[in-house]
């Protein structure tokens, strides 16, 4: 008889500690309201160092600066992207943040289902099967101008030929991208147009991996350009891209990595294009705060912050430094403009 | 106790204790690093079963999605299920799926014009007969030159996920340069969802077209009982079980073990191809590099451990499979809890049903002697565990 008592003491207090587990997570009853910000990972995970690992930087920082109920979830699968974009869309989140353009599709069915819940992509739009833009007014596109951030490293790579402070200094520099589509092609065209800026004589070569995973097939493409007298290196290319950066390395000369500061993936990394997926997952939820949030593109630049560089494993000369200030300070006031297809 | 009970009980001791212990020690690494185990376990139940929520979620939705999850794990828990009756490991039900929803979506594409009566069959026997290619090179090569299924299954699986790599990057499915998706299947081959899929019209409070279970559903179960009467009831699924206990045995009662091999893979790829298809007619409508990354495959093999290899069973363990994927998410979202948790409870689970094989063999069978000698009511993936389980076919 005492054994049962007892048993029924544990379920109650197992009970108890559950609601209040519940309880402390609910909160509520507070006069000004709580924005609930779901922010959904793509299948990188949160410790992807990159892209999704930003958009939780930015998350984490507007939890400290605005009265904000930041929840994650990783998508494990791409079969996750539906169901976790709809359980926050399902509890009336203030705004439901997609990371990542392969959400594209499942962006594009939820925001069409809750057409009351405010939804942001991080670089894409919410589309249909064929990846046609819906357009639906509750989707806000975060944009980025590639070409910014390709830009300054390209006056990086230009400064170093044109100096003689690379380390061949034959004027021939290298991309290898992973797939000849728009985001990768705005880099390659800022990078060029300002290597060309620098040093007129310079030869930009530029290859595709056709692959955006395997780092073996951009290590080929970036053996041929090290081979054609190429010694800075910039990789678009995402994970294959890595190989780019190995094979720079090997070879003794510089690369240059992408989105995020690659500076820890090999030590012939000087530099890092970065798109700071962080200030625009800040700025969306901001602008949710503050009842502004609008539908279409919000593009993200060196303007607004949104894109710009990292110095890494390199010691930039003062002269280097003062070009680079004076680059980036030009395209901020619009005086230059990286063009966002590949110049000839 | 009738023995009837005693053998019920005996039978769910194992993979209810699996289950348990998983649990148990799940809960001791919640606490461990600094987490509320009750919160995360509640996480779980509301986004695997919906029951128990608190942070406004919908029960309904949240068992749409266990069962779309649930789907595919059931048949193909079946198609690893029924070669471990006949001694063999299939580890390619992956690699069979992904021949089935290549299969599926080329068809769909490519007749997208036929009327639903004709196309829909077309892709779902398209799916199988894809899917049994691929389970019948595996057992061609096991019959023929003794190839062991573990190693061709596995290899076939990377020779599949490159085959959708190139067909949808690059190749002929490929939707439009710089995608990786295939075109969208034709409105005929796609299988229809339980509810309309329309989101103007609310059903439990939510857009019905948010709840996204498919009439596969009925597919899938309709496999697990053909399984079942397979098995049980024909003479084709005696043999598979005589083959499995004992191939010399089989032989000498006049069962061709070769054929046995070759149409037990044939049938199990099938119904692998038979998940990938309906994956593809009922959820995805296209092909997408998701099939990349798809584990379904994997964790079938861990539905048809902890389900026995019974038909009754595979449901059950799918269905937790199924509720566990559904509600990470929602446990990571309410409780602040990695959904990484799900996987450590998986790997729990298969971990502790290998050490209770390892203790059942132990306990049953003296050292050293024969592995055929295992009583028949032993579960079939008990087998796993001894040499003989999958030696190549011995020449007549």
């Amino acid at each position: 008889m005492a054994h049962k008592r007892l048993r029924f003491l544990g379920v109650v207090a197992a009970a108890m500690v559950l609601t209040m587990a519940c309880g402390g997570t609910s909160g509520g009853g507070t006069p000004t309201k709580t924005y609930k910000i779901g922010l959904v990972t793509d299948i990188g995970g949160l410790n992807d160092k990159s892209f999704n690992h930003l958009a939780d930087v930015g998350l984490e920082k507007a939890k400290t600066d605005f009265k904000v109920q930041g929840d994650v979830k990783e998508s494990k699968s791409g079969d996750d992207y539906i169901p976790n974009l709809t359980d926050f869309a399902t509890k009336k989140y203030d705004l439901v943040i997609g990371v990542g353009f392969l959400m594209q599709e499942a962006m594009g069915t939820v925001s069409g289902q809750f057409p009351d819940v405010h939804f942001s992509i991080i670089d894409g739009a919410g589309t249909d099967a064929k990846g046609n833009d819906l357009k639906h007014a509750n989707v806000q596109s975060l944009y980025f101008k590639e070409q910014d951030a390709g830009a300054m490293v390209g006056v990086i790579a230009g400064w170093l030929e044109k100096n003689g402070k690379a380390k061949k200094n034959k004027h021939v520099i290298g991309a290898v991208g992973g797939v000849s589509i728009p985001p990768v092609n705005h880099y390659i065209a800022g990078y060029k147009w300002a290597a060309k800026m620098e040093d007129p004589s310079i030869k930009v070569l530029v290859g595709y991996s056709n692959n955006f995973t395997d780092p073996a097939k951009c290590a080929g493409v970036a053996q041929s350009q090290i081979n054609s007298g190429a010694d800075v290196l910039f990789q678009v290319a995402g994970g294959c891209g890595l190989g780019v950066l190995q094979s720079a390395g090997k070879a003794g000369v510089y690369s240059i990595g992408v989105d995020a500061d690659q500076k820890d993936a090999d030590p012939s990394v000087i530099a890092s294009a970065l798109k700071k997926v962080d200030v625009a997952t800040y700025t969306a939820i901001q602008n949710v705060v503050k009842g502004q949030f609008q539908g279409g593109a919000l593009t993200f630049s060196i303007a607004n912050e949104g894109a710009g560089y990292a110095v890494d494993n390199f010691d930039v000369p003062a002269e280097l430094k003062a070009e680079l200030d004076k680059i980036q300070s030009q395209i901020k006031s619009g005086a230059l403009t990286p063009p966002a297809d590949i110049p000839a | 106790m009738p023995p009837a009970v005693r053998r019920l009980a005996r039978g769910l001791g194992m993979p209810l204790g699996s289950v348990i212990f998983a649990f148990v020690i799940g809960a001791l690494i919640c606490a461990a690093t600094g987490a509320n185990p009750f919160a995360a376990y509640a996480g779980l139940l509301c986004g695997g079963l919906g029951i128990g929520c608190t942070e406004g979620e919908n029960p309904a939705l949240q068992i749409s999605n266990t069962i779309v999850f649930f789907i595919p794990l059931v048949t193909t828990g079946v198609a690893v299920a029924l070669p471990f009756r006949a001694g063999l490991f299939n580890i390619g039900a992956e690699g069979q799926l992904l021949a089935g929803s290549v299969a599926c979506t080329a068809i769909g594409i490519k007749f997208s014009g036929l009327p639903a009566p004709i196309l829909l069959p077309m892709v779902l026997l398209g799916g199988m007969a894809a899917g049994a290619l691929w389970a019948g090179i595996a057992g061609v090569l096991k019959a023929t030159v003794g190839a062991h299924e573990v190693v061709t299954t596995i290899m076939l699986n990377y020779v599949a996920q490159w085959l959708v790599r190139f067909l949808i990057i690059g190749g002929p499915l490929q939707l439009a340069p710089g995608t990786s998706k295939s075109h969208p299947i034709g409105e005929g081959a796609r299988l229809a969802t339980l509810l309309p899929s329309d989101n103007s019209l609310i059903v439990f409070g939510l857009p019905a077209s948010v709840f996204r279970v498919h009439t596969g559903l009925l597919i899938s179960l309709a496999a697990a009982a053909v399984f079942a009467f397979l098995l049980w009831r024909t003479s084709f699924g005696y043999e598979i079980r005589a083959v499995g206990q004992s191939q010399k045995a089989a032989r000498y009662a006049g069962v061709s073990v070769r054929r046995t091999i070759i149409f037990t893979m044939l049938i199990a790829g099938a119904f692998s191809g038979l998940a990938g298809a309906v994956q593809i007619a009922g959820v995805d409508h296209n092909l997408t590099d998701k099939y990349f990354s798809d584990t379904t495959g994997f964790d079938a093999i861990a539905v048809a451990l902890l389900g026995l290899g019974s038909a009754v069973g595979i449901v059950l363990a799918a269905l937790l499979f199924g509720a566990l994927h559904s509600g990470g998410a929602i446990m990571q979202s309410d409780a602040g809890i990695s959904s990484n948790l799900v996987l450590v409870l998986q790997a729990l689970i298969l971990f502790s049903i290998a050490a209770n094989f390892v203790g059942a063999i132990r306990r049953g069978l003296p050292f050293g002697r024969a592995p055929a000698a295992l009583p028949p009511e032993l579960p079939p993936a008990a087998g796993l565990m001894s040499e003989a389980a999958a030696p190549p076919p011995e020449s007549p």
